[in-house]
């Protein structure tokens, strides 16, 4: 009997729908919620060391689950706990500013992710090495292409020890021969890490990596297995096409 | 192709990490608000730090005179200022184009401090949408990058006080002082409404004609000794926070003592520090659900 890392207990969450001043007056008046569910009591846990795939048509609440773990939203309902240090590989690169140099804005971003400072002037190196940026790191980074931004946000991002890893489709960045290295680099991670919770849409991946599926649909699971039998649900329930 | 992996198959051994289940997001209770902000921010220093800079890198981007803009922007309003008002109502006093610059100087940071933390949240909804870490750290990064560059700004005290040929004396520490005491005046607002700004933007827009309203009903292109002069306005201007810090300023820079009435020092500060824990509170329990209109 392994212990949890993460513990998901009916999970609700509500948007609020984006409405003009005056309709969202009448509405508070009127104690009337216009508001959209995007996830209805959700409920799974994670054990220590498990790798979990979660699955699931565009807009079905996978990367809310996710950042309902890490943080960023709270639940309007049930309870979220988790285990230890948490961090979440998602949006790479999103928060640089374009007019710092690459090497301040890997130490900005990996500030914002959390490193802490003895940890970044260590690992410098070794993300600049890795984002084969080679003369432009000390360039304003807008003047990079959108892989060369994707690749430093990888590099930065990757270079952590979290407890639990959350993993928000960031394989595939960059040309055939980065993508290769990178999601290397992400299975090292995973790997070393233990716990993760994994979005993505490649199926053959997850099949490999995962110990257990989660299908999420519209805001509710559906199924909870071993990977084959969850992708064949998901096929099922959603129709091949 | 996905190549099959060599992964170790999980729980091996015990060495995943040995961290009890706690809740995720739990507020700490308002009447902590204010504590728990200063300890997150010295908590969060390098990135708090790097924010900062980020702020302030931007501001003077793509510029060949990049930070003496700083400078360069509150002279060149200052005299604008200043014709207009020679304009209007003749030459007053030789010091009042340096009365001019200096309102403008602390005006600009308090100004620049509100509409800046007002809008932090919303402006770094990206990075919200990423990562979590204490929301509070937007709007106190906003406001140091405006206090760092107000900070900037006043280094023009030095030409002034050789072509006036002003003493220099203690009070000149009254200069940063009111910069630091206009920024704080800006943060309490600014944390009150950032989680509104998120709801409906119209805050920003209402803000931003606050700060360029207040422009005109604060000693900026006046002094509190202009408004002595003319009886009860004098007490009714010390009504207004930003009073302290623009005399503040300016006395700073004359080598003056401040020359307020204690209550009206007082006043001011009460306002910034109620305002501050008003602030801390109403964003402790707000920023989260506002995150979601985002």
């Amino acid at each position: 009997m392994t212990e949890n890392a993460v513990e998901i207990k009916n999970v609700v969450l509500h948007f609020p729908k984006q409405r003009n001043a005056l309709i969202m007056l009448v509405n508070f008046f009127r104690r009337k919620k216009v508001r959209f569910t995007a996830l209805r009591n959700v409920s799974f846990e994670v054990k220590k060391g498990e790798v979990l795939g979660i699955i699931g048509k565009n807009g079905s609440g996978k990367s809310t689950l996710l950042r309902i773990i890490s943080g960023i939203y709270p639940a309007d309902e049930g309870s979220c706990k988790a285990a230890g240090s948490i961090s979440l590989l998602a949006g790479l690169g999103t928060g640089f500013s374009g007019h710092q140099t690459g090497r301040e804005n890997a130490i900005l971003y990996g500030s914002i992710l959390g490193h802490n400072e003895q940890m970044m002037i260590e690992k410098l190196p070794e993300i600049i090495e890795f984002s084969e940026l080679e003369n432009f790191i000390d360039e304003p980074v807008r003047t990079y292409s959108s892989g060369m931004k994707a690749r430093l946000g990888l590099a930065v991002a990757s270079a952590i020890h979290p407890d639990i890893l959350l993993i928000d489709e960031v394989l595939g960045v960059g040309d055939p021969q980065f993508k290769e290295k990178s999601k290397k680099r992400i299975l090292n991670l995973v790997e070393s890490t233990g716990t993760v919770v994994l979005v993505s849409h490649s199926f053959g991946l997850m099949k490999d990596i995962c110990d257990r599926l989660v299908f999420i649909h519209k805001g509710e699971i559906i199924g909870v297995g071993e990977p084959d039998e969850i992708i064949k649900l998901y096929y099922e329930t959603t129709g091949k096409d | 192709m996905i190549d099959k992996l060599q992964l170790k198959p999980p729980n091996m051994s015990g060495e995943y990490s040995h961290a009890k289940l706690e809740n995720i997001g739990t507020r700490s209770p308002s009447w902590k608000a204010p504590i728990m902000n200063t300890i997150v921010i010295f908590r969060h220093r390098f990135l708090v730090r790097n924010l900062v800079r980020r702020e302030i890198r931007g501001r003077y981007r793509n510029a060949m005179l990049g930070y003496t803009w700083t400078v360069i922007e509150p002279m060149l309003l200052a005299s604008v200022y200043y014709f207009l008002f020679v304009m209007l109502a003749g030459n007053p006093d030789k010091m009042y184009p340096v009365w001019v610059l200096i309102g403008v100087v602390i005006w600009g940071c308090f100004g620049r401090s509100l509409s800046g933390s007002v809008s932090s949240l919303s402006r770094n909804a990206q990075t919200i949408h990423l990562v979590y870490f204490p929301r509070v750290i937007f709007p106190t990064t906003s406001i140091m990058g405006n206090i760092v560059i107000s900070m900037m700004s006043c280094l023009v005290v030095i030409p002034i006080l050789i072509f006036y040929d002003l003493p220099v004396t203690v009070y000149i520490i009254y200069v940063p002082i009111s910069v630091l005491f206009a920024g704080f005046l800006g943060i309490g607002l600014g944390m009150l409404v950032a989680p509104l700004n998120c709801v409906q933007r119209d805050v920003e827009h209402l803000f931003r004609f606050i700060v360029r309203a207040g422009f005109f009903l604060s000693p900026v292109m006046w002094t509190y000794e202009m408004a002595l002069e003319r009886g009860v306005f004098g007490e009714v201007a010390l009504y207004n926070p930003m009073t302290v810090p623009l005399t503040m300023a300016r006395h700073g820079v004359a080598g003056e003592s401040l020359g307020i009435p204690w209550a009206g020092v007082l006043g001011s500060l009460g306002f910034g520090i109620i305002m501050w824990i008003l602030g801390s509170i109403v964003f402790n329990r707000y920023e989260a659900g506002a995150v979601k209109h985002l």
